[in-house]
């Protein structure tokens, strides 16, 4: 067996929404349900193009402290070496 | 230097203290071997708790000790294994306490690439009969990473490659560098640490573990077996990506996944996200097709009821899926930019001809519908003086008698 791994909120995000689109596709809900799910949806994709949207990415270094604990700095890298 | 004349008395002979004699043979002996290469095969290798390497190097006749003092061992790219064939470079030096002469050994370099690959095949045979390459231990990789760690070195081609890339596929991405050094006696240790730290902080989705390109000693560190067992004990999904297409390493075979570069790992850890950007269109795109039929075939249900009679006040539901309806169009003209234009015209579109459609709109212009007797009337004939009939107008409904 395969190692579970964690589902990040983007990754579910996305799944719900396919699973939106399909329960939408499949036709048997009602006329409520439908614009109630229509309107999940919308929210979904509204929070993932938000997300992608982010234009800079961000670089931080990791180093670990005596006592085991991490600490994040902010990362530049030197485009001349 | 020593005097052995024929005939001379015994007691007469010039005596050597031993620290006298041993001095004498150290400096006649070390000048003559400075800096020499010597070919051999390691046996009884022993690394000392100071760091230091003891070894002896031997052929079929003879045997040779060696020493590798801990501050000439740090750019080892391997760990010494007996049975290894090495070239060993050094000075011969005497050792006074112990009167021996060893190897004073500045650099260690397996004996060409067939050695090397030797000792990469018996690890590599070695750790796939333990099931560390096992396909079904593999971790799947996330599509899409919100933060992604990094284990190599700060200045290496790598990380810059890596960061770049990502940075123009989908620039939401954190990355979290762990500065580690990818090459030399350390490296391997390091990037094993740097491995089992991350799963510790284990905060990040998924880790590329790798550097760029060199010869097949600077990979050596990816072909350490404490790498190997980092790799595999992670909980981290992990990437490997070290050097160039041809290059495998054993953290190749024990890596969820294999880049054939550090440019490939981060074209294969992310999305593109203008890919991201059409799914998520297509997704709304289509529940908005949907949910447009959908309120058309209510639409038209209720027209056809209204028309029949059977239903009586249809206008409040209908009101409330144009309301529904209004709210969303304003909700989907706030995706600005990435506005889905042409739905937004086919919803307008539609919405007017469904308003067309509207029996109430029709009542508004004036139009009325005369009924009798609970039927629609269509035609004058149905009807006959004095008869009495009910005329429905947009607002309310009269009762009328017919006069003629």
């Amino acid at each position: 067996m395969a190692k579970a791994t964690p589902k990040n909120s983007f990754e579910s995000s996305l799944q719900r929404l396919e699973k939106i689109v399909e329960t939408l596709e499949e036709g048997n809900t009602t006329l409520d349900d439908s614009l109630t799910l229509y309107e999940e949806g919308v929210e979904i994709s509204q929070a993932c193009m938000e997300k992608l949207s982010q234009a800079e990415l961000k670089l931080k270094r990791i180093t670990k402290k005596l006592d085991g604990s991490f600490e994040l700095f902010d990362e530049k890298l030197n485009e001349n070496e | 230097m020593l005097n052995q004349t024929e005939g001379t008395n015994f007691h007469e002979r010039r005596v050597f203290s031993v620290s006298e004699l041993t001095r004498k043979i150290k400096s006649f002996l070390e000048p003559k071997f400075e800096d020499i290469t010597v070919e051999g095969e390691i046996s009884n290798f022993k690394r000392h708790t100071s760091g230091h390497l003891y070894f002896s190097l031997k052929d079929s006749g003879a045997q040779l000790s060696g020493v590798m003092w801990r501050s000439r061992n740090a750019s080892l790219g391997f760990l010494p294994q007996d049975g290894m064939l090495v070239k060993a470079r050094g000075n011969i030096s005497l050792y006074e306490a112990r009167g021996s002469y060893q190897l004073d050994c500045y650099e260690l370099k397996l004996a060409g690439e067939g050695e090397l690959q030797r000792a990469f095949e018996q690890l590599k045979q070695k750790l796939f009969s333990e099931g560390l390459f096992d396909e079904n231990h593999k971790r799947k990789i996330p599509l899409y990473p919100e933060r992604i760690g990094i284990v190599t070195s700060p200045t290496g081609a790598a990380i810059r490659d890596i960061v770049q890339i990502i940075s123009r596929r989908f620039p939401s991405t954190e990355i979290i560098l762990f500065p580690v050094l990818v090459q030399g006696e350390n490296a391997s240790k390091e990037i094993a640490q740097a491995i089992r730290d991350f799963n510790v902080f284990n905060k990040v989705d998924v880790l590329i573990v790798g550097r760029g390109g060199g010869s097949l000693e600077d990979l050596w560190a990816f072909n350490s077996e404490e790498v190997a067992r980092a790799i595999y004990d992670s909980t981290i999904p992990i990437i490997s990506a070290v050097g160039h297409e041809i290059d495998f390493t054993i953290a190749d075979f024990v890596a969820d996944l294999r880049a054939p570069t550090p440019s490939a790992a981060a074209e294969l850890v992310v999305p593109n996200s203008i890919d991201v950007w059409n799914t998520l269109r297509t997704a709304i795109e289509s529940s908005h097709r949907i949910i447009l039929e959908n309120i058309r075939n209510s639409f038209q249900q209720i027209h056809s009821s209204v028309r029949s009679y059977a239903f009586h006040r249809p206008f409040d539901t209908l009101r409330q899926y144009i309301q529904k309806l209004d709210e969303h169009q304003t909700t989907l003209q706030r995706m600005s930019e990435y506005s889905i234009q042409s739905t937004k015209n086919s919803l307008e579109s539609l919405s007017l001809r469904l308003a067309s459609l509207n029996p109430q709109a029709v009542l508004r212009r004036g139009y009325a519908i005369v009924s009798a007797k609970g039927k629609t009337v269509s035609s004058a004939q149905q009807l006959r003086k004095s008869d009495t009939a009910e005329v429905q107008f947009h607002n309310g409904k009269i009762f009328v008698e017919v006069v003629g």
